[in-house]
């Protein structure tokens, strides 16, 4: 667990966020520190995916401040393109542009933002695909990669804009069993080198084993939260208890 | 049937051409009136989604015959009439604003579709990376969604071309005007339709087999 004296990386206060006349997040607050593993667990439906989705802005936020890094995405005057570059994000069903080779897609961003020129973003590339394992594949394209493989590319393609913090969205649900542990292993080593990770999975084994903090949400509600050894092993709430029977 | 080559070949030859000119001109301003709309009606702002939906509902709720009378006769007719202006329009002008906005239409309709086609974890991988909206529509977004709009675009390209004939009732020089000429002067309609016809299908099936050699090449490589 997180010293309090370490930075605050993400604030999020009393946040809110409806759909229509759905309200998915009913009042969050959070506060994740530098070189903190965070893993959010929870039942489908209880805002856990909208609640990511809010951190880097693919979801506006209907109340309530967010607070990445010292500047605040809900501020509508902030350009959230230059918190986005240092905030990288992972999907459940990877997204790499199906347009583009392994090595166009992790060398996109960093190239149109200017970030490299086209020889370093390259050399940056490759050097992320050796990371990932993937280096044999950088002229492939994602319709010839597997699931596993697909999501070591685009952990790979988030990591080449150096970001501080990294958002995976359920990064293991879309894949076979098989491929799982592929992904999982490239997670746990990004999470060793110190990596500010907040993810929402439902690999509870991997949250023992790799988290500094658990969450559990459900209806909206942050309604426990604690190290792995106190949420997983010894959950006091009723809800808590009960979402992890049916899960372990 | 050879009195007709012999004596009119020439003349229907260069009515062919009028047609490929006026098709050509419509398809021109089409393509930018499609792209246009077409984006209009993606973006995240109700405004121009409604401005595109109501440009599209005009256009296909009206015969191009009907849009084909009205810009050639009646917009010139009413601007004099009510606000003064002399304008008047050559029949390739009013012709190729009555296809361009016919096809426009339907263009918009198509890049809408192929655009709304690509899935959206698309666009938001590439704004996750930090990519404006823009350039992730230019780099990511386009590129994708034109391989799927070719076949539809190639196909409304040859209904266009297709539907210059009836800018025939605006007096325009194109093939069927032209034919009718001829009909007129020599009664022989059955062979100056059956001629005609064959012109538009050499045309137009050479048209279409170049269009696929295109779409192969484009699709070359890559799913």
């Amino acid at each position: 667990m997180a010293d309090a004296n370490q930075n605050i990386k993400i604030h999020v206060s009393h946040l809110k966020k409806d759909f229509g006349k759905l309200e998915v997040l009913k009042d969050i607050s959070l506060d994740i520190y530098e070189g903190e593993v965070v893993v959010i667990i929870g039942p489908s439906g209880s805002g856990k995916s909208t609640f990511l989705r809010c951190m880097n802005q693919l979801e506006e936020v209907t109340e309530g401040e967010i607070i990445v890094d010292g500047i605040n995405v809900t501020d509508k005057k902030v350009d959230i393109n230059k918190v986005r570059e240092r905030v990288g994000m992972v999907f459940q069903h990877f997204n790499l542009f199906n347009n583009m080779n392994v090595l166009r897609n992790l060398m996109l961003a960093p190239v149109d933002l200017k970030k490299a020129d086209k020889a370093q973003a390259e050399k940056n590339a490759m050097e992320m695909l050796r990371k990932v394992g993937m280096e044999d594949k950088a002229y492939a394209y994602p319709a010839q990669l597997s699931g596993g493989q697909k999501q070591r590319v685009a952990i790979a393609r988030a990591l080449c804009m150096n970001p501080d913090i990294m958002l995976f969205d359920e990064p293991t649900s879309a894949l076979d069993p098989e491929m799982v542990g592929e992904v999982l292993q490239v997670m746990k080593q990004l999470a060793a080198d110190g990596m500010t990770m907040v993810i929402v999975t439902h690999e509870i084994g991997f949250a023992r084993e790799v988290s500094d903090r658990v969450i559990f949400m459900d209806g909206g509600y942050i309604v426990e939260q604690g190290t792995p050894q106190e949420l997983i092993n010894n959950p006091k709430e009723p809800r808590t208890i009960d979402f992890l029977n049916k899960v372990l | 049937m050879v009195r007709i080559i012999q004596g009119y070949g020439q003349l229907l030859l260069r009515a062919m051409g009028q047609t490929l000119l006026l098709a050509l001109c419509g398809l021109f301003f089409a393509c930018i009136l499609g792209m246009i709309f077409g984006i209009l009606s993606v973006l995240k702002n109700k405004a121009c989604n409604i401005i595109a939906q109501i440009f599209v509902d005009v256009i296909r709720g009206v015969p191009m015959i009907v849009l084909a009378y009205f810009i050639y006769f009646g917009l010139p007719y009413g601007l004099n009439t009510l606000g003064g202006f002399n304008v008047t329009l050559t029949a390739l002008q009013a012709g190729t604003a009555c296809l361009a906005l016919n096809c426009g239409a339907y263009m918009a309709e198509i890049i809408r579709a192929g655009i709304q086609s690509v899935d959206i974890g698309q666009m938001e991988a590439a704004r996750s990376l930090g990519l404006p909206y823009w350039r992730a529509m230019q780099r990511v977004i386009l590129p994708q969604a034109i391989r799927t709009m070719i076949p539809s675009i190639i196909n409304q390209f040859i209904i266009t071309l297709k539907d210059t004939s009836i800018l025939s009732v605006i007096g325009f020089p194109e093939l069927v005007n032209t034919a009718k000429n001829v009909v007129a002067n020599t009664f022989m309609s059955f062979q100056t339709w059956i001629i005609v016809g064959i012109m538009y299908l050499i045309v137009i099936t050479t048209l279409s087999r170049l269009a696929k050699m295109l779409e192969r090449r484009l699709n070359r490589g890559r799913r």
